[in-house]
């Protein structure tokens, strides 16, 4: 299996009745480790169903498939449908081509640094 | 008078031949070896490096997903005409779950084209038509004599923002790795 650590910390600040959750990810993300990666990330918008907020920190990201850009699709759909907010903060530029290749970045907003993306969901 | 014969430039590829078992463990390998292969030999820059990477990827996926069952192999090859093109050709054996005739393939690949559109919200299907179509000039399906399907990819150094200086490419026999 690729190596990759995802590890999830609270956003401070945000709003009252607002939760966020900051997600760094660091490694690759290929077919050899995204389906069992993903269910720590459902298993938190599960356990959060309403106005949850996700940053996905991806500075220290090298590498994302497509089947791992399914799985952010999906959690931006889940996430927005309840009134929270997805976004992508410091992403290195072949995350970004590659995201901006399939489309994401026009449903995803994507920041350049974490404390930027704090402050979009913090809106 | 110049009695001397015309110097002929003979432009040559480099072919690299891999076979690859079908696990999805072995493709961070593979990536890699995409990754500076092009950074370092074909004159492509950076970005269309890691470019191919994932096309290259994609591809490997595709073929261990659907082309060759488990315990078989998937053959990737690479061709390389430096500061001209970079050719890549992934088969499979048809063993696999979804064995599709060159037709069939070309067929779904120009329906997906269609489908995956900018605001597309569905869980598969961007690989190959957005990751693999829009990063390549040619895309073609064909019968493997592994006896499944032989998907070949090319894609033109035609930009001026693409290549990279002639002096890392004057070795075809040295690769940094990174």
């Amino acid at each position: 299996m690729t190596e990759v650590q995802i590890t999830i910390e609270d956003i401070a600040g945000l709003p009252e009745g607002r939760l966020g959750k900051l997600i760094h990810v660091v490694g690759q993300l290929d077919e050899s480790n995204v389906d069992e990666k993903a269910k720590e990330v459902y298993a938190l918008i599960e356990a959060n169903p309403q106005g949850l907020s996700l940053i996905f920190d991806f500075a220290g990201l090298e590498y994302m498939n497509s089947k791992s850009i399914g799985y952010l699709t999906d959690w931006y759909s889940k996430v927005s449908a309840t009134g929270g907010k997805v976004v992508i903060a410091a992403a290195r530029d072949n995350i970004i081509d590659i995201l901006q290749v399939v489309g994401l970045t026009q449903l995803v907003n994507t920041y350049a640094s974490i404390d930027e993306a704090k402050l979009a969901v913090s809106q | 008078m110049d009695n001397n014969p015309p110097i002929e430039t003979q432009e040559t590829t480099t072919d690299i031949e891999i076979l690859i078992p079908t696990q999805a463990y072995f493709l961070s390998g593979i990536r890699d070896f995409v990754l500076n292969l092009t950074k370092n030999m074909t004159g492509f820059s950076e970005r269309w490096a890691f470019r191919f990477q994932a096309v290259v990827d994609e591809l490997c996926n595709n073929a261990i997903e659907h082309g060759s069952a488990a315990g078989q192999k998937i053959k990737v090859t690479i061709v390389s005409m430096p500061t001209k093109y970079l050719e890549v050709i992934v088969e499979d054996t048809g063993t696999g779950k979804d064995k599709m005739t060159p037709e069939q393939m070309t067929a779904l690949f120009k329906e997906r084209q269609q489908v995956v559109s900018d605001q597309y919200l569905g869980f598969r299907g961007r690989g190959l038509p957005k990751i693999v179509g829009e990063w390549t000039d040619e895309v073609t399906f064909e019968e493997s004599a592994m006896g499944g399907l032989k998907i070949r990819i090319k894609k033109y150094l035609r930009k001026e923002e693409d290549t990279v200086s002639s002096a890392q490419t004057s070795d075809p026999t040295h690769i940094v790795l990174q």
